[in-house]
């Protein structure tokens, strides 16, 4: 920090037809000065770094993104947020009526810009075709719908106010006979197309203090030693927590509870939290971090699941000196025989990656403990019961003293299943006896929580000439990274799913999820069934075109139908199989035929109802001219 | 996170080099600010403590763009979006809409300005290596013996290395100076893993004009980024195709050429097989720009849509 003293903005403006006379701080962008400042909290941050568009808001009638703005630069302009398009209170815009009507609002946490982005494309060009409107819609990141609800709305909300359709349009279609089959709205879809939901970062509370978080830069290492003194003395901070500040039994995850809320004596993965300041503001507790004074004795690391099942490989756990989390094996039948009956052994190994979930909303919360002494916990945790329970034991405080509440979740797909930072939250409004609300940066979300798990599958297939299956031997390994979270159950799911819906007489499964000091793995939607499906449906391609048939062909030959009893000795009643795959064929089009006798002309590309990647070249369509450029 | 002390906002380009001049040690200019913000970040510079910022988007003889003798001065608060919406400047600056549209999304193409984007020195900037092809150069003011001297520097000059250039204490650029190539067809070509907001792994810039008369080349320009410290122009494939009326061959063996010139630290052997596509790309599509016959029946991306 300079010696300087940093001298305060004064700053003029109009925001929402409201002139305003404000101070502000020199480095602060227009986002953290309209949130915090203003407590408009429509324009949220998603990334910080302009590339997914939360925050975008109109200055002098142009959209821009507001996390890339230092607040001096709407000095003597005109701001408009999304608060602002129809007033507080008022009637919803064309616009914002679309996005209620075809459902574009899922978590809600991306439409405020989209909104935004939206009003700003039909005002730039009332007529925007729709490959006009995906472009002008490029910079903002939707992480739920896939978009097409989003451009069906602006092109609904296009046509409205264009007078090419009647306004009658946007109101709600009657629910006939049924629900199902019928479009119905959202019941909170008109406080998320106006800003007006407030996800856990947009809450304050009074005397609320600010959290932030120390995390480990190593893989592998023994904490020797932590100094926090000169942190806790420094001016504006109210306390410092490490894992001694645990009162009770320290461990969290949805099966096993394996990871301490804070790293003890060990940290076992590069982000994982060592100790976590509270201070009067982000800033300060920033600051703080800083001056924490860790002594690390780095040692031997495994990133490699199956070098990790390996004798003499680091040990992630000394409760698990084999480093595996959850072995869920299966056998039916006769293996031996199933693959001496088959006219054609198929073996190939398929490996998935990680992946982060992404959610548009970082992971926030507030913690408090309330008049009643209950400690109180406010997040958008995807599994709050469950949380409380086990914060009861952290914190050693009876369960009715501990209350979790769940604030909207701005994106989950499993990734806030994981108690991975309410307990420092607790912690902190506990030892302060003030509000706590930690809030993350996009790049603290990605480098300390879940991801999906990379798996390597090794699958054998023994078939006959005519394509019946006669064995299958599945092997699965996953990287369940440094901490158990929903390992055990995402292995169990992938080895119940491991062969599809098609009959095998003779199976042998083993699915692994293994310890390694990768960033921890856990729940990702499908929970398993992503990484086993990718396998299993590329193996039948894979047969197919060896024995030359059809892709469809070869699963209708194998598929179950009702009554079949699958691996883990389950009756199905009902199974649709056949009929989504006569769907997905008529759907597609389908060009019958093994894929290997048919070359460029198929005739199942492409067409009316498919639908076409965004190119870049729709702002330069010359009309009436056909040899226009696209650019690519 | 990034955090000063001072954030000035002059009014003038004197007070903006007075400032400049006196700034202390560590200051920094700013104009659309849209790369300084994501830079003081965790994985790139991290938290960053500046003394001072100084704002020159206030600063009126860096607005707006005049033209004179085949020359534009573009003033260096022109931001990227006006490539694309203003009509003069689309006729002008042919490749320059291209340009802007890869270059990011609109709202961030509202903000962030050519000269900035150079004055950077990144070897994958997008507007370099059009400002090459068009003969570029950087108008730079300083304060001297009370007045404000000015010099001009040719763009390949300039550009001394990734993010170094031949500025001085002082001195702020102003300007970029270049050729106008009204008639001429224009296109770029990029390569990134996103649409609408992406950095450059490689990227082409092509601006060619034929003669009316018997369809040959009458000039052509070609500049290549990121595949080196400092983006090139491809003089050697220029003077090959100038005068000669373009064939598939031609063109074909014109993209062979640049793949040798592929110095990057990394990725090397991709970059080589792209730039053969791109510079036959950026031919083609600039050619097909002015409304002139490409001699490719090939479609590209639009044979898998």
């Amino acid at each position: 920090m300079s010696e300087q003293t940093p001298t305060d903005l004064q700053l003029e403006f109009q925001i929402n037809g409201r002139n305003m006379k404000r101070r502000a701080q020199p480095h602060q962008r227009l986002l953290d000065f309209i949130r915090d400042d203003l407590a408009l909290t429509g324009a949220k941050e998603g990334c910080g770094a302009g590339e997914c568009g939360t925050c975008s808001v109109f200055v002098d009638g142009k959209l821009v993104k507001s996390c890339l703005m230092p607040v001096a630069k709407a000095n003597g302009t005109k701001i408009e947020t999304i608060e602002g398009l129809a007033g507080w209170g008022g009637d919803l815009t064309p616009v914002q009526k679309a996005f209620h009507k075809t459902g574009a609002s899922q978590c809600g946490y991306c439409i405020p810009g989209m909104v935004m982005a939206a009003t700003s494309a039909l005002r730039e060009n009332p007529k925007a075709d729709i490959e006009e409107i995906k472009e002008r819609l490029g910079g903002n990141i939707c992480r739920c719908t896939g978009y097409t609800k989003i451009f069906e709305a602006v092109e609904m909300a296009r046509d409205v106010l264009s007078g090419e359709a009647n306004a009658a349009v946007l109101e709600a279609d009657g629910p006939g006979k049924s629900y199902i089959g019928n479009n119905v709205r959202r019941l909170d879809a008109p406080s998320k197309v106006a800003g007006r939901l407030r996800y856990a970062g947009d809450m304050v509370m009074p005397g609320m203090l600010h959290m932030q978080v120390l995390r480990s830069p190593h893989a592998h290492a023994l904490i020797k030693s932590i100094d926090t003194s000169e942190a806790e003395n420094l001016p504006g901070v109210a306390c410092v927590i490490t894992a001694d500040d645990v009162p009770g039994e320290d461990g969290f995850g949805v099966f096993v509870h394996d990871q301490p809320i804070m790293a003890r004596g060990r940290v076992r993965y590069v982000g994982e939290a060592i100790a976590a300041v509270t201070a009067d503001d982000v800033m300060t507790a920033a600051h703080a971090v800083s001056l924490i004074k860790v002594e690390y004795e780095q040692v031997a690391a495994v990133f490699d699941a199956e070098e990790a099942m390996q004798n003499g490989a680091p040990v992630v756990h000394d409760y698990a000196p084999d480093n595996i989390v959850k072995h869920i094996p299966i056998r039916k039948g006769d293996l031996v025989q199933g693959f001496a009956d088959a006219d054609l052994v198929v073996e190939q190994t398929y490996e998935t990656q990680a992946v982060e979930h992404a959610y548009l909303e970082p992971e926030a919360g507030i913690a408090y403990v309330d008049h009643d002494d209950v400690v109180t916990v406010v997040s958008p945790s995807q599994n709050i019961t469950h949380h409380r329970h086990m914060l009861a034991k952290i914190i050693d405080r009876p369960i009715n003293k501990v209350r979790f509440i769940m604030s909207p979740v701005g994106g989950g797909f499993g990734g806030k299943e994981d108690m991975i930072y309410q307990g420092m939250l607790a912690l902190s409004a506990m030892k302060t006896g003030s509000p706590v609300r930690l809030v993350y940066t996009r790049e603290e979300s990605i480098i300390s929580t879940a991801k999906r798990h990379p798996a390597r599958i090794t699958y054998k297939m023994g078939l006959k000439n005519d394509g019946r299956i006669t064995a299958v031997s599945f092997r699965m390994i996953c990287d369940g990274g440094a901490y158990g979270l929903s390992t055990e159950g995402v292995m169990r799911k992938a080895a119940i799913l491991s062969c599809g819906p098609y009959n095998v007489p003779n199976v042998e499964i083993d699915v692994y999820g293994v310890y390694t000091h990768n960033t921890p793995s856990g729940a990702f939607r499908t929970f398993g069934a992503m990484q086993s499906q990718f396998a299993t449906e590329s193996h039948m391609d894979i047969c197919a075109e060896k024995l030359g048939l059809d892709p469809f062909e070869i699963r209708r030959i194998n598929m179950m139908h009702d009554g079949a009893v699958t691996h883990t000795q389950q009756t199905l009643g009902s199974v649709s199989m056949g009929r989504v795959l006569d769907a997905a064929e008529k759907a597609c089009r389908w060009d019958a035929g093994p894929v290997s006798m048919r070359g460029q002309d198929r005739s199942d590309l492409g067409g009316d109802d498919t639908r076409p990647p965004c190119t870049l070249g729709a702002r330069f369509r010359k009309t009436g001219d056909d040899d226009h450029q696209e650019v690519a | 996170m990034l955090t000063c002390d001072q954030y000035h906002m002059p009014t003038s380009l004197a007070d903006a080099l007075a400032l400049w001049q006196d700034a202390p040690e560590g200051t920094r200019l700013v104009a659309g600010a849209t790369d300084i913000l994501p830079w003081a970040r965790e994985g790139r510079a991290g938290d960053v403590h500046l003394p001072a910022m100084i704002d020159l988007s206030r600063v009126p003889e860096l607005d707006g763009y005049t033209v004179d003798d085949g020359r534009i001065r573009l003033g260096a608060n022109v931001v990227y979006q006006q490539f694309l919406t203003d009509e003069k400047l689309r006729a002008l600056l042919p490749c320059m809409p291209y340009c802007s549209i890869w270059f990011a999304d609109d709202q961030i193409r509202e903000q962030a300005t050519l000269a900035g984007n150079i004055v950077n020195a990144s070897p994958a900037a997008d507007g370099t290596p059009p400002v090459l092809a068009l003969n570029g150069e950087l108008e730079i003011a300083r304060l001297e013996g009370g007045g404000i001297a000015q010099r001009i520097v040719a763009i390949s000059d300039f550009i001394k290395g990734p993010g170094v250039t031949d500025l001085q204490p002082g001195e702020i650029v102003t300007a970029v100076i270049c050729d106008t190539l009204e008639g001429y067809g224009g296109s770029f070509q990029k390569v990134g893993q996103r649409r609408s907001l992406v950095i450059s792994s490689v990227c082409a810039v092509a601006c060619v004009r034929l003669n009316e008369d018997d369809g040959t080349v009458a000039d052509i320009r070609l500049a290549l980024g990121g595949i080196s410290p400092v983006p090139l122009r491809l003089t050697r494939t220029e003077q090959m195709l100038t005068g000669k009326r373009l064939t598939r061959e031609m063109i074909v063996e014109a993209a062979r050429q640049p793949a040798d010139l592929v110095a990057s630290r990394t990725r090397r052997e991709y970059r080589r097989v792209v730039v053969r596509g791109f510079v036959e790309a950026a031919i083609e599509d600039a050619l097909a720009d002015c409304g002139a016959a490409v001699p490719n029946t090939d479609t590209r991306e639009t044979a898998n849509v």
